[in-house]
C-alpha cells in the first residue's frame, strides 16, 4: 500500500476498510483480517493498525468477538455508506464547487459530462 | 538468574566451533596425515624400523605446530571486526567460552590427532613391512615418549591461547616473539641467580666455565621450569585469557 | 526495559561520540534512531549490546549493566549490525549451531521468515549477496524472540522488493513484549513502522518523542501563507513543506524526513511546542 503523505496512516487504513466494505469484498457479519494480518498487508506498525481498528469500532462499523477476531457489523455497509456520503458532501463537494466557480462550469455542463460518461460505460 | 556456567552450553559451543571450522580441521588433518606418512616411510628407509621414540619425535613435529595453528584459527572470529559482534553477543559466559575453547584445542584435538597419527603410523609400518621388509612393531600411546610430547603441548598451549586473543594481526609471529623473549628473560634471570649464588666459587674465572654456567642455568630451568610452567604458568595464562576476553570490545 | 543514564563515549584520540545520553526504551515500541552519518547511532547500539563499554555513565538492560555481558542479559538482546560476516555454512547449519543459545528461539518462525525472504535453508551463506546475508541475520534475530532487538541500518543493501518484505516481516513480528530499535538515515524506508523517534545530533539526544505526541502537536504540509506565525520550520524551496504548530488543524501524517530536518535546524522551537502539549494548553 502506498501512503499519501498528508493523511495519517491509520485513516488511510480506515479508508482501505471502507473500500472493501463498499465493494462488498468484506460482507456484513463476516470475519475480517486480524490486526497483525492488516499490519503485514499494509506494512505498518501494529500499533497503527490497532488505532484504525479502534476508530472503526468506535464508529460501530466493525465489532470484536473476544478470542475470535473482528467482524463487519450487521449494518456495517449502511454505516460506511453514510460516512462516505457525508465525507463526499462535506469535504469533496465544496472543493468541486470552488473549482466550478473558478473555471465557470455550470451545472448543465456537469450533468452533460456525467451522462456522457454513463453512456460510455454502457 | 541464568546459570553462568552450564555444561550443555559449553557442549553447544564446542559443537559450534567444530562446525564452523570443520573445513580448516579436515584440511589440516589431511595434510598432516600425508606428511606424517611420508616422514614415517622415510624414517624406515634408513634403519628398516620405526621405533616408538622415532615415531613420537615425528608426531611432536606435527602435533604441536598443528595445535597452535588450530588455536589461532579458533580465535579468528573473535578478532575479526566483521564477525566478532555475533561472537561476543552470543549468550555464553566467558568462563564457558574459555572452557570450550581450551577443551577443543587440547583434549579433543589431542585425542583426534593421536588416533589419526597412530593409524597413519601403523599404516606406514605395514607398508614398510611389505615394501622393504621393515620390522613390524605396534605403536602405542602407553609410552613415556608420547606423554612427554603431550605435556609440552599442554604447557605451551595456553600461551598461544592468550596470544590468539591479544593480537589482532600477525598473531602467531607476535606470540612466538613474545614467548622467545619470555624464555630468554627467564634464562637470564636463572643465570644471574646462578651467578650470584656461585660467585664465590669462582665459576666465572675461565672461559669454558662461563658457557658451562649457561648450561647449568638451562638445567635449572628444566627443574624449576617444570614446576613453574606446569603448575603456575598454564593457569596464570588462562586467567590472563579470561581478563583479556572480559575487556574485549568490538 | 533499556535504561541509559549519563552515558559518555569516545573512541581513542577522537572527539566525543556520545555525551550525557539519557534514554528509556520500553517494550511494545519500534524506535527509530535517527542521526546523520557518524553521529553515534551504531556506537549507542553496540553499547546497548555490551559490545562496547561506556566511558562513563551506565547502560542497563532489565536492570543489568550491559557491559558485564551476563548470559541472562545477552539472552534478551539481539543485534543486527550494519556490516558483518557470517560463517560459511548453510543457512540450516547456521541455525543449528547458533540457535541453541537463545532459549526462546523458534525454528518454525525462522524457516517461515527464510521462505518469506525467498531464501532456502540449503543456501550457503558465504555465497549469498550482502542483502541476502542481511536477511538471514534479520530472520535469525527476529526468531530469537529476544526482548530487545537492535538493527543498525537494516534496509541498507536491500533492494526495493526486499524493503517491502522487510516491513511486512517487521509488522508481523512485533508484539507487546518486545522493544525494537532501528537506526537509519534512510528515514523514508521505515516511516510506517516506527512509532517513536529518537534523534541524535552532535553527540546528544536532541529529540525523543512518540509519534503520537508529534502528530498531536505538529502539523505537516504546505502552508498556504508563508508568513503564517505558527510556522516552526519550512524547507527553503519554493512551495516547500513546512512544520506548523497543529493547534486546531486536522491531524496529518508525520513526515519523518521533514521532522528530522526540522529538529536539526530548530530543535528548541519544536521541542518546546511538544513539551507544552503535556503541560497546560487546554489539557
Amino acid at each position: 500500500m502506498d501512503f499519501d503523505n498528508g493523511k495519517p496512516i491509520y485513516l488511510q487504513i480506515v479508508d482501505f476498510f471502507y473500500e472493501n466494505i463498499l465493494i462488498k469484498r468484506w460482507k456484513e457479519d463476516e470475519r475480517i483480517p486480524s490486526v497483525r494480518e492488516v499490519a503485514m498487508m499494509v506494512e505498518v506498525n501494529p500499533n497503527t493498525a490497532i488505532r484504525a481498528f479502534n476508530h472503526l469500532q468506535d464508529l460501530e462499523v466493525i465489532y470484536n468477538k473476544r478470542g475470535i477476531g473482528y467482524f463487519v457489523s450487521e449494518n456495517g455497509y449502511a454505516k460506511v455508506l453514510d460516512i462516505k456520503r457525508k465525507e463526499f458532501m462535506q469535504h469533496m463537494l465544496p472543493d468541486v464547487f470552488k473549482k466550478m466557480i473558478l473555471l465557470n462550469i455550470s451545472f448543465d455542463d456537469l450533468k452533460n459530462t456525467y451522462n456522457q460518461q454513463e453512456n460510455e460505460k454502457k | 538468574m541464568a546459570q553462568e556456567f552450564s555444561l550443555s552450553r559449553i557442549g553447544q559451543f564446542i559443537r559450534r566451533d567444530l562446525t564452523i571450522h570443520k573445513s580448516t580441521f579436515i584440511t589440516g588433518f589431511l595434510v598432516t596425515a600425508v606428511l606424517l606418512f611420508l616422514f614415517c616411510i622415510l624414517n624406515m628407509v634408513w634403519d628398516k624400523q620405526l621405533g616408538l621414540e622415532e615415531f613420537f619425535g615425528i608426531f611432536g613435529l606435527f602435533y604441536i605446530p598443528m595445535g597452535i595453528l588450530f588455536t589461532f584459527s579458533l580465535f579468528k572470529e573473535f578478532n575479526d571486526t566483521k564477525s566478532n559482534h555475533l561472537y561476543l553477543s552470543l549468550p555464553i559466559s566467558i568462563p564457558e567460552r574459555l572452557a570450550a575453547k581450551w577443551f577443543t584445542v587440547t583434549i579433543i584435538y589431542t585425542v583426534a590427532f593421536s588416533l589419526l597419527a597412530i593409524f597413519v603410523g601403523m599404516l606406514a609400518i605395514a607398508v614398510g613391512t611389505v615394501i622393504f621388509n621393515a620390522n613390524f612393531n605396534v605403536l602405542s600411546i602407553f609410552t613415556e615418549h608420547y606423554w612427554n610430547v603431550i605435556k609440552v603441548y599442554f604447557v605451551i598451549q595456553p600461551i598461544f591461547l592468550v596470544g590468539a586473543i591479544t593480537f589482532a594481526k600477525n598473531r602467531i609471529g607476535k606470540t612466538i616473539l613474545l614467548l622467545g623473549l619470555l624464555v630468554l628473560g627467564f634464562l637470564l634471570f636463572n643465570f644471574i641467580l646462578f651467578a650470584i649464588f656461585n660467585h664465590s666459587y669462582g665459576v666465572f674465572s675461565g672461559e669454558t666455565i662461563g658457557s658451562e654456567a649457561i648450561d647449568k642455568a638451562g638445567e635449572d630451568l628444566s627443574v624449576m621450569g617444570k614446576w613453574f610452567y606446569s603448575l603456575l604458568f598454564g593457569p596464570i595464562m588462562l586467567a590472563v585469557a579470561y581478563f583479556k576476553m572480559t575487556e574485549k570490545e568490538v | 526495559m533499556l535504561t541509559v543514564r549519563q552515558l559518555n563515549f569516545y573512541y581513542p584520540n577522537s572527539r566525543p561520540v556520545l555525551k550525557s545520553i539519557n534514554l528509556d526504551l520500553h517494550k511494545g515500541n519500534i524506535y527509530g534512531l535517527f542521526g546523520k552519518n557518524g553521529e553515534g547511532k551504531s556506537t549507542l547500539m553496540k553499547i546497548m549490546t555490551g559490545l562496547l563499554f561506556p566511558k562513563s555513565g551506565t547502560c542497563a538492560l532489565l536492570g543489568e549493566s550491559t557491559k558485564k555481558r551476563n548470559v541472562e542479559a545477552l539472552q534478551h538482546v539481539f543485534f543486527v549490525p550494519e556490516d558483518f560476516e557470517l560463517p560459511s555454512l548453510s543457512i540450516a547449519t547456521f541455525e543449528k549451531v547458533q540457535s541453541p543459545f537463545y532459549p526462546k528461539f523458534s525454528k518454525e518462525q525462522f524457516y517461515e521468515l527464510i521462505e518469506e525472504f525467498k531464501l532456502s535453508p540449503a543456501n550457503i551463506i558465504s555465497k549469498l549477496s550482502f542483502g541476502q546475508k542481511k536477511k538471514v541475520l534479520i530472520a535469525f534475530g527476529l526468531s530469537t524472540n529476544t526482548k530487545v532487538l537492535l538493527m543498525d541500518e537494516p534496509t541498507n543493501g536491500l533492494d526495493i522488493p526486499s524493503k517491502s518484505q522487510f516491513r511486512k516481516v517487521m509488522a508481523s513480528a512485533v508484539d507487546e513484549g518486545t522493544c525494537i530499535v532501528i537506526s537509519t538515515h534512510q528515514v523514508r524506508d521505515l516511516h510506517s513502522l516506527i512509532n517513536h523517534v529518537v534523534i541524535l545530533d552532535n553527540a546528544h539526544v536532541v529529540f525523543n518523542q512518540s509519534l503520537e505526541t508529534v502528530s498531536e502537536g505538529l502539523w505537516f504540509g504546505k502552508a498556504l501563507n508563508p508568513e503564517e506565525p505558527s510556522i516552526l520550520y519550512s524547507e527553503s524551496s519554493f512551495g516547500g513543506k513546512t512544520i506548523l504548530t497543529r493547534n486546531d488543524r486536522e491531524e496529518t501524517e508525520v513526515d519523518l524526513e521533514l521532522l528530522f530536518n526540522g529538529v536539526l535546524s530548530e530543535p528548541n522551537k519544536i521541542n518546546t511546542v511538544l513539551k507544552n502539549i503535556h503541560h497546560g494548553t487546554g489539557v
